[in-house]
């Protein structure tokens, strides 16, 4: 019963950032949906047997559920590369990048691709990036 | 065994193109030429000893196998297909100019592809075959210039639309005949007793059938495929590629002609597209376009007598395909040869090529005169079979005259467009022509073909040994029942035809300049067929994103929202299925753990602060440790405790990068997304009371904890599973983690992170890197190598005890972090690891214990050996992959959003000087 509460808060207060227009939010919703995720994989295990499954002849009485716990396990490494991967989507996304948020007003936006939101950057790292770019125009230009 | 090693052949040839034409430039045409008689000499052995069926095993559990098999009808298609390729291969070793590695590929891969068509008697393989065709003509149009990308995209979109209804038909055919082997489902008895079936498979193989031979309304694409050089035209798109429609009406005949619809269907589309397509072939004055609208035309009249049905009439389109072969292709290559040494193709430019090059003039009249069906040539006896069996059609006299009629009036244009092609260009002083390097090859492909259609009409018996039983295998008749083959059939009212039409098309052409003042220059059509295509496809990428608009919003709430508020209704479904709490036990540690979660959760939900939720997401994680702890998963436990920590730390690298507190939202907001969190809040609670918990020990479960020890020599279970029993998964999920190390960096590579805001300390003792960093390089120094030790011990013990490769390679990531973070800057970080080639490294390791275990029979089977007393088990080895790849993830993430701006900086400028560096290489190098 409190296995299944603890499921029910944390995808709620999943939900609730998932929502929110902050990138960190939404990928802190993400973290705490997969531990909702993970516990109710747990839960298939069943609460009342709660033996670790370790040793060479446990009590399958007594003894957890191996199954669920190895799919778990990986479960959450995966989860921790997504968020990682998550975490770098938030800082190098094209018009969020400064501020980690999406600016009010986008939603009619239908090109959200455009690099002319760019200039949202600070100056000096945009000058840096047309210098490199220019570089690079140039050495194609002086190859034969 | 003939035909998988002609298959086969066919295929080595295609691997083996690449490197010949390297070796032999242009002069691999000859060789690849002879390979491919070669391979017409092992069909015809094949054919002559009865050597006639092969069968490979494919996909046996669902009964799909590489079935080959050669009849009548395939051994004719596979010597057009071979001979022919020969042919143009020999034309192409002159002809082509660039490029000639891809092209002698892609033309030797179409030749397998059609090979394996013909020759195909499963519908699976079939269909694969036939979709490789239109992949390869896409190819060869689409390479053959600037200006062939839109041509190129509208033939591959009609012809992969007729690809998409042959799939239908196929999948129709397969799931009433239950099964996919063609000789079976064309003797099945469902073709006769259910009309439904007959009727549905004999309208989508027409319309495959249709688009590939370029049948009105969808022959646009073939006159647009004419930006292709001239041995593509030749080959694919007069003698191979489009007959493959014809083939396959042939292959299917006997089926779907029990379908009412089957013949009414095909005479319709065959006649008109057989006369429009004559007129249009008339209006042009480009030779190329001409003999495509030609090409056209004469697939309409195949078309048409398919539609008949009889074995006459499938004799005729037997001799009509051999013939039409024969002279289209010839035709293509004479004028790539014209274009070639005047520059020219419009019959408006070009005069006096009979004085210029008498040869292959002579040539393209014999030509001209097989396609306008003159005596004595091919296409004079198959026109006649044509009239004849339209005239003996079963639908009764008048309908058989009727048609004959018809063709008689395509028959009138064609000799029409035939001889225009000759009166006004051939006469006259001599052109000029350019010297080219030589033109044996060309006129030596050009003469063989011409000639070949003299020769076999004027000893036209030759071809009833493979014309009748190809006709015999289409109309569903036994040989004998074909009657041969004759020049000369006597006077009849066919000949009377063919003579109104030879009459009809002089007089036209004496009068031509009338008829081009009709015709020429004026659209019969408001519209063309390309620009319909064009229409069609444009008119689909708006629609889609017109449907796209819906969705297309940067918000995550906007995408997000939707499938929340699903998952609070599904609720309500999970309540109907409610049976009672299940009989868990709680303790009082359960409740206490609540709370804090739950706490934490609020703190999350309502800080302003970035560092402040992260923190609470923490404390959140934090209570999920001690939950697995308290649900005995001491190494899930273990796992998400080093995870949390990692997290933290690479959470504080991405806050660096942002502004210290969340931008305010509208409270309007927040009151709708509280009510769906709520909602599905509840529901997940709901699903998992009723969905967990109600039975006892899993069956997979009781059988790991009984037999894990005995089977794996482990007795950590959870260990065994991941490493042992569900390796597989295991391998899959550090792919993964391989894949996340990648995209971290590609992404940081293509755009560099937000820059760091730059915090203003006080001046304190704080604010001095050096001495800030010294409590934790202290730390450092202590606990790093103890650290790294422990990590060791995990991944060692991780069979038996507590550990694994996961758990050791956070510890070891946990003990590089730590010394990441001990260095005073960022500029003498030590951690300048490969951490890709670590993750890649984890992934081979991985895949190569999981080869180790074929030696035992298995993929990823553990194998065991005792060494001194000691057990070993290659599972390790297998921990040791994991091990590597969350490294190299972790590191990945450390490292490349670790850097400060002026590290970024710095970068680029390293990354600028090696990309100078290796141009300057490759100057050198030239």
């Amino acid at each position: 019963m409190t296995l299944a509460l603890t499921v029910g808060v944390l995808v709620a207060g999943a939900a609730y950032l998932l929502q929110r227009r902050e990138l960190l939010r939404v990928i802190l919703g993400f973290v705490l949906l997969s531990h909702a995720v993970n516990l109710l994989l747990m839960a298939a295990g069943g609460t009342d047997r709660r033996g670790e499954p370790l040793g060479t002849d446990p009590d399958p009485l007594v003894t957890g559920d191996p199954l669920p716990q190895a799919f778990v396990l990986t479960a959450i490494v995966i989860a921790f590369a997504i968020t990682i991967y998550l975490l770098v989507l938030a800082v190098t996304g094209s018009r969020s990048e400064a501020a980690g948020t999406v600016a009010p007003g986008d939603d009619d936006d239908p090109h959200p691709d455009d690099l002319d939101t760019d200039q949202h950057r600070t100056g000096q790292h945009q000058t840096e990036q047309y210098r490199t770019d220019d570089h690079r125009t140039v050495g194609e230009g002086s190859t034969p | 065994m003939s035909l998988g090693l002609a298959i086969g052949g066919a295929w080595a040839l295609v691997a083996a193109a690449p490197l010949l034409t390297r070796v032999l430039g242009r002069r691999a045409g000859w060789l690849l030429a002879a390979c491919l008689l070669g391979l017409t000499a092992l069909v015809v052995s094949a054919r002559s000893t009865g050597d006639v069926q092969a069968e490979y095993a494919w996909m046996p559990t669902i009964g799909v196998s590489l079935r080959l098999r050669l009849d009548g009808l395939s051994f004719l298609f596979a010597l057009v297909v071979l001979v022919v390729g020969a042919l143009v291969l020999v034309y192409s070793s002159s002809y082509v100019r660039t490029r000639t590695s891809g092209f002698f590929t892609l033309m030797t891969g179409f030749v397998a592809a059609m090979l394996l068509l013909v020759l195909a008697d499963d519908l699976v393989v079939l269909f694969v075959a036939w979709e490789l065709t239109t992949l390869c003509s896409y190819l060869l149009v689409l390479r053959s210039g600037s200006r062939a990308g839109a041509p190129a995209t509208r033939v591959l979109l009609v012809t992969a639309a007729g690809g998409l209804s042959l799939l239908g038909a196929v999948a129709v055919m397969v799931v009433r005949t239950g099964t996919t082997h063609l000789t079976a489902v064309l003797e099945h008895p469902a073709w006769q007793q259910d009309p439904t079936f007959a009727g549905t498979v004999a309208v989508l193989v027409a319309f495959a059938a249709m688009t590939k031979s370029a049948q009105m309304p969808f022959h646009s694409w073939l006159p647009d495929a004419m930006v292709a050089p001239a041995p593509v035209s030749a080959y694919l798109h007069a003698a191979a590629m489009v007959k493959a429609g014809i083939f396959l009406l042939m292959l299917l005949a006997p089926g779907a002609s029990a379908s009412a619809l089957w013949t009414p269907l095909l005479l319709t589309v065959g006649l008109t597209t057989s006369v429009v397509g004559g007129l249009f072939a008339l209006q042009r004055t480009d030779l190329k376009e001409l003999l495509a609208y030609s090409t056209v035309s004469q697939l309409g009249l195949l078309v048409a007598v398919i539609g008949v049905g009889t074995s006459g009439a499938m004799l005729a389109a037997s001799v009509h395909v051999v013939a039409h072969a024969l002279f289209k292709s010839a035709a293509f290559m004479s004028v790539g040869l014209i274009e070639t040494r005047t520059g020219s193709r419009d019959i408006r430019e070009l005069r006096g090529l009979w004085r210029a090059m008498p040869g292959d003039s002579l040539m393209l009249v014999l030509t001209a005169a097989s396609m306008a069906a003159l005596p004595p040539l091919l296409g004079f006896v198959s026109k006649e079979l044509v009239l004849d069996a339209m005239l003996h059609s079963p639908a009764g006299a008048v309908t058989g005259w009727v048609t004959a009629l018809v063709v008689t009036a395509g028959a009138v244009l064609t000799v029409a467009y035939s001889l225009r092609m000759l009166v006004t260009t051939l006469p006259g002083p001599a052109a000029q022509v350019t010297p080219w390097r030589t033109t044996v090859p060309m006129s030596l492909a050009i003469g063989t073909a011409a000639v070949g259609g003299l020769v076999l009409g004027l000893a036209v018996p030759l071809l009833d040994a493979v014309a009748a039983p190809a006709a015999a295998v289409a109309a569903g008749v036994p040989v004998a029942d074909v009657y041969p083959l004759a020049l000369w059939h006597g006077l009849n009212a066919a000949l009377a035809l063919s003579a109104v039409a030879i009459l009809g098309g002089v007089g036209l052409t004496v009068a031509r300049h009338r008829v081009d003042r009709v015709l020429v220059g004026r659209a019969l059509l408001p519209f063309t067929g390309a620009q319909v295509v064009q229409r069609c496809y444009e008119g689909a990428i708006a629609l889609g994103r017109r449907v796209g608009d819906v969705t297309r919003s940067d918000q995550p709430a906007a995408h997000l929202a939707l499938p929340l508020a699903g998952v609070g209704a599904a609720g309500v479904l999970v309540a109907m299925l409610w049976q009672g709490v299940p009989a868990g036990s709680t303790q009082p540690l359960d409740v206490a753990l609540l709370a804090a979660l739950a706490l934490g959760v609020v703190i999350v939900a309502r800080a302003g602060s970035r560092l402040t939720s992260v923190i609470a997401v923490g404390v959140v994680g934090f209570a999920v440790v001690l939950w697995f702890l308290v649900l005995g998963a001491s190494d899930v436990a273990l796992t998400q405790l080093l995870v949390e920590i990692l997290t933290v730390v690479v959470m504080v690298l991405v806050l660096r990068r942002m502004p210290p507190r969340f931008a305010p939202e509208p409270r309007r907001r927040h009151v709708g997304s509280l009510v769906i969190s709520v909602a599905a809040g509840v529901a997940a609670t709901l699903a998992t009371l009723t969905f967990t918990g109600h039975r006892g020990l899993s069956q997979v479960g009781e059988f790991f904890l009984r037999e894990a020890k005995t089977l794996t020599g482990g007795t950590n279970v959870v260990n065994t599973i991941l490493v042992d029993f569900r390796a597989l998964d295991t391998l899959g999920e550090l792919v993964v983690l391989a894949i996340g190390a990648l995209a971290v960096t590609a992404l940081l590579d293509a755009r560099p992170a937000a820059p760091r805001a730059d915090v203003a300390l006080l001046d304190s003792p704080v604010a001095d890197p050096h001495r800030n960093a010294l409590f934790l390089q202290v730390l450092d120094r202590a606990l790093v190598p103890v650290m790294l030790a422990a990590s060791l011990y995990a991944l060692l013990r991780g069979h038996n005890a507590p550990g694994g490769g996961f758990i050791a390679a956070l510890v070891g990531a946990a003990a590089l972090v730590l010394a990441y973070l001990a260095a005073p800057t960022d500029a003498v970080s030590r951690l300048e690891r490969p951490f890709l080639s670590i993750a890649g490294a984890g992934v081979v390791v991985a895949v190569g214990t999981g080869l180790l275990g074929l030696l035992d029979g298995s993929f990823l089977r553990p194998l065991h050996v005792d060494v001194l007393g000691l057990h070993l088990t290659s599972a390790l080895l297998f921990d040791v992959g994991v091990y590597l790849a969350v490294l190299g993830v972790v590191l990945a993430a450390i490292h490349r959003l670790g850097l400060s701006p002026s590290d970024d900086a710095r970068r680029e400028a390293d990354a600028d000087a090696d990309w100078r560096a290796v141009e300057d290489e490759e100057v050198g190098a030239r």
